[in-house]
């Protein structure tokens, strides 16, 4: 056998063993508890990884030869962390204008909203990639926001390997802004708002319907051509449609547009989803929320709890998790901190993992592919250190496409490099940096 | 996206909010923007906001009591203790945040006191005492955050419950956020199921000078001074770096960091004359006095200036300075100023790169107030790393602490902790529970002027406790009961003991359940 055994205490070395690897790699994780999220735990369970997918799940299993052997007795093995709502690859600091593309600057009349497009602007190379992918996150929705319009734009589905070909899927789903933050961009009031992406709606189907007769005819200069054809997906029902609502009323409207316009709808926010779940289950719109939120922040919140997640989960609505604190691309990572949260708060552990995971890529589209451990799907796999909700939890290896991803990042580099204040023989700026 | 301004990461961006139906991520820019439109309807100019700011002395003066001397208090504290009884918590897991853990622990409460803290056998039980096994369970101290907005930035947040950045001028040290807390804000009663006890309420950092912090206990009251921590100091906002800068550079400046630095020492120029010019006063009087010359030869008291006050508070070391600080070259140009003008800064808060200089804040005392993995959302912010707060801690005589800037962040001050003491054990440095928990007690207690009566168990200490379900340095624990001075004022267990505030009163669902409101 020429079996290669990796310690898993020197991550690095894993990483840049295996990194250059390409996707030919064969991987076996031997001995962990595997959260399948899909079916049952698996105590001392295996995992075994070729060709960018998962081949082979569950106990007593053998490493096939030539195999690269990660032992995980004692760590815990998910599938990877994805973030269903993030501007990950779309800005670096949010208050540098240099530095964010994830929406056009607000009161200055931009014209578009449907028609923008994340993949224009998506940095595989940003440095918040691999900082996220360190905390477990492989898959992200890299979504715009929205600027004047209601409508966002077109978001994409995008792999946290940092590689040039990591968007996995483009435009998989557009953004409006409903509620308070519909109102405050169409004459701050709700009724504007509704108005409005009705208007819109409608235009795009009749857009749809016959193009070439549309734009023959004279029509309101407010309709942007490339907005109303952005929209075309979305009024046919093949394209998500992720809507911006909080309160239970609010809510409810959003689920009467949904049934008139027959839209694939899903919520973000939804700090008042779960006294409307019932109704949410049963028009199946999964909700993207931030478990840690519970205060009266707008009047649209009042009923803001930390139960949230665990009630929308147990009336059977899927969720996934998103972290808005102006953090929607640095902290993803703390994903799994706001699910650890949740759990403490009512949610099962199962649910929480599956919110992590199976929950964002079933609203996305992607639960044949992604999401848990399973023969066949993509070889996103983290092996964690202990219980990936806890905080003092960190994963040891991450996997994307199968392939072992550096934990290295900016951030440790940093670290490395202060570890010692000393003068030493040459200035800070000469040490770590190599790379 | 759900409306965050005011309510968190605006605070430490700008702290002020004109538009709050936007984004987080838009609240920055938003708020300097809210910023010109204040000032272009309220700004009254240096020249008219001192004079607005002077008082007419005469009616403090006192022939018969001696010189004048302006009140140092005038918005007394009205706090009493709720009742409590002799309570003995047994069974725990005691953390004392000195660097003590206590096995199968007691801690005593009498009087509203901490009586004896110890491992369970050598602790003197007092007779009729209510006993609380505690088995399985964690004690601590109360926590305590060093930077909060809570009454200033409050929940519900809109344009008129933004009252938390002065945004007028550069040097706004005679405002007093103390006159901004609503003490409705629902935050109050979420920061109390997240156990913490005592915070500190800083004005914006919008300004080189924001005003005069207000250090509070967390018992709902109907005023603020019914909040107000006894005997505890004053503290003083002030900020470095882009927010000033972002605020006025299009409005008459500081526009660059060597205005911010300008701004700082030509107004620490100004209050040390001031300081002089009191203390002159006081001097000629008391010669005066002894030689009972004639009235008409009587020293006269300088006008009162209330920026000025504060500034000289803060010369005179009464007045702690906190000092929002993300870059760590400027942590240490701000500590030759502080050298320069003879103060102390007490803490840089927001010290992303605290790291970088966590030798020089520890030779000067200077503690760090930090997050444990927030960054990014600045250029200046963009040098985080996790193992800050441990880099921090690791230096001799250090001050290492963490702080929320946040309605959410403060509701789990123990779990940002458990964070940033994680990321230091992976690096190699010895740090657990016992430590770390000073992180969040202690330390800021050190800080804020107030350990002497809180941040530890300790005998004599007001009994200011939290029982927490675990080990609260796991994601699964809650506070299950918060004690402040004795007083059980929250209990997860018994929806008597959570409090709710006014606004919140029948604008809930009739389904709405939860602590504390939650």
């Amino acid at each position: 056998m020429s079996m290669r055994k990796i310690s898993l205490l020197i991550t690095g070395a894993v990483a840049l063993a295996s990194g250059a690897v390409a996707s030919a790699q064969t991987t076996a994780i031997m001995d962990g508890r595997v959260i399948t999220v899909s079916g049952d735990v698996i105590e001392g369970g295996d995992v075994i990884i070729s060709n960018g997918r998962i081949t082979q799940v569950g106990a007593d299993l053998s490493a096939p030869s030539g195999a690269t052997v990660i032992d995980a007795t004692g760590k815990v093995v998910t599938p990877g962390i994805i973030a269903p709502y993030s501007t990950i690859g779309l800005e670096e600091i949010g208050l540098d204008a240099e530095a964010n593309d994830a929406s056009p600057a607000r009161e200055i009349g931009f014209p578009l909203g449907a028609a923008l497009d994340a993949i224009d602007a998506y940095n595989p190379s940003s440095i918040l990639i691999p900082i996220n992918r360190a905390g477990g996150v492989t898959r992200a929705l890299s979504t715009p926001e929205a600027g004047d319009s209601i409508f966002g734009g077109q978001a994409a589905l995008i792999d946290l390997s940092g590689d040039v070909d990591s968007v996995m899927q483009p435009r998989v789903a557009q953004v409006a802004m409903l509620g308070f933050s519909g109102a405050a961009r169409a004459g701050d009031t709700r009724m504007g708002a509704w108005a409005f992406i009705r208007e819109y709606f409608d235009e795009a189907r009749s857009y749809a319907s016959n193009p070439n007769d549309y734009v023959r005819r004279s029509r309101d200069p407010r309709f942007s051509l490339s907005d109303l054809k952005a929209l075309g997906p979305v009024v046919s029902g093949a394209q998500t449609v992720i809507i911006s609502a909080n309160s239970a009323n609010d809510i409810r409207n959003v689920i009467r547009l949904k049934n008139r316009y027959r839209l694939k709808v899903v919520i973000v926010g939804g700090s008042e989803a779960w006294r409307v779940a019932e109704d949410l289950r049963n028009a199946d719109i999964p909700v993207i929320l931030d478990p840690l939120f519970n205060l009266p922040a707008q009047f649209e919140d009042l009923d803001a709890t930390f139960a949230n997640a665990g009630r929308l989960h147990d009336a059977g609505v899927t969720i996934g998790l998103y972290n808005p604190q102006g953090f929607a691309a640095h902290n993803l990572r703390t994903l799994t901190q706001q699910a650890g949260n949740a759990v403490a708060n009512g949610l099962s552990y199962e649910g929480a993992m599956a919110a992590l995971t199976l929950g964002p890529a079933t609203m996305l589209g992607v639960d044949a592919q992604l999401g848990s451990i399973e023969a066949g799907k993509i070889a996103d796999v983290v092996v964690w250190d202990g219980d990936p909700l806890e905080v003092t939890t960190q994963p040891e290896a991450v996997f994307i496409n199968g392939v072992a991803q550096s934990l290295e990042n900016r951030q440790t580099m940093l670290r490395d490099r202060y570890r010692d204040l000393s003068r030493g023989d040459l200035p800070h700026a000469y040490r770590g940096a190599t790379k | 996206m759900r409306n965050l301004c005011g309510a968190a990461l605006v605070a430490l961006i700008i702290a002020g909010c004109s538009q709050p139906q936007e984004g987080a991520n838009d609240a920055g820019d938003d708020s300097a923007e809210g910023a010109n439109t204040a000032s272009a309807t309220e700004n009254t100019g240096d020249a008219q906001t001192m004079e607005a700011t002077q008082s007419n002395n005469a009616d403090e003066a006192s022939d018969e009591k001696g010189p004048v001397r302006p009140s140092t208090d005038p918005f007394p504290s009205t706090y009493e203790p709720y009742p409590s009884d002799t309570v003995v918590i047994t069974g725990a897991t005691v953390l004392t945040a000195t660097g003590e853990e206590i096995e199968n622990g007691s801690v005593v409460i009498e009087g509203g006191k901490i009586s004896a803290v110890g491992a369970a056998g050598d602790v003197t039980e007092p007779e009729g005492a209510t006993f609380i096994d505690a088995s399985g369970k964690w004690v601590t101290p109360g926590v305590i955050d060093i930077h909060s907005h809570l009454g200033n930035y409050p929940s519900p947040s809109t344009q008129s419950t933004s009252d938390g950045n002065e945004a007028t001028s550069p040097n706004t040290a005679q405002v007093w956020t103390e006159h901004s807390v609503w003490p409705q804000d629902a935050g109050f009663t979420r920061a109390l199921a997240g156990g913490v006890t005592a915070m500190q309420i800083l004005p914006g950092s919008a300004n080189l000078f924001g005003g005069r912090s207000v250090i509070l206990k967390n018992v709902p009251s109907r005023t603020v001074q019914g909040m107000k921590f006894p005997d505890a100091p004053y503290g003083m906002k002030m900020a470095c770096g882009e927010n000033p800068k972002r605020v006025y550079g299009q409005q008459g400046g500081p526009a660059t960091r060597m205005g911010n630095f300008a701004g700082y020492r030509a107004a620490w120029i100004e209050a040390a004359a001031y300081r002089d010019k009191w203390d002159k006063y006081w001097t000629d009087y008391e010669e005066w006095a002894v030689d009972k010359k004639d009235d008409d030869e009587k020293p006269e008291a300088p006008a009162r200036d209330l920026k000025l006050e504060t500034l000289a508070g803060a010369l005179r070391g009464d007045i702690r300075v906190n000092m929002h600080c993300y870059r760590g070259d400027e942590m240490v140009q701000v500590l030759d100023m502080a050298k320069e003008f003879g103060y102390k800064v007490s803490a840089f808060h927001h010290a992303i790169e605290a790291y970088k200089v966590a030798d020089y804040l520890a030779e000067n005392g200077v503690c760090a107030a930090m997050w444990a993995d927030w960054w990014g959302f600045k250029l200046e912010a963009f040098d985080a790393i996790n193992e800050n707060a441990a880099l921090v801690h690791e230096q001799e005589n250090s001050c290492a602490i963490i702080h929320s800037d946040s309605d959410v962040g403060i509701q789990i001050l123990n779990q940002e902790a458990a964070k940033a003491m994680s990321a230091g054990r992976r690096i190699g440095i010895d740090i657990t529970p016992k430590d770390a928990i000073a992180w969040i007690t202690a330390n800021p207690a050190k800080s804020m002027g107030i350990l002497d009566q809180t941040g530890t168990l300790e005998a004599g200490k007001a009994a200011d406790i939290v029982v927490w379900s675990s080990n609260p340095f796991s994601i699964y624990t809650q506070a299950e009961q918060v004690y402040i001075d004795g007083a059980l004022l929250y209990d997860r267990n018994d929806p008597a003991r959570s409090p709710r505030m006014d606004f919140e009163l029948g604008q809930r669902d009739n389904k709405f359940t939860g602590g504390a409101g939650q």
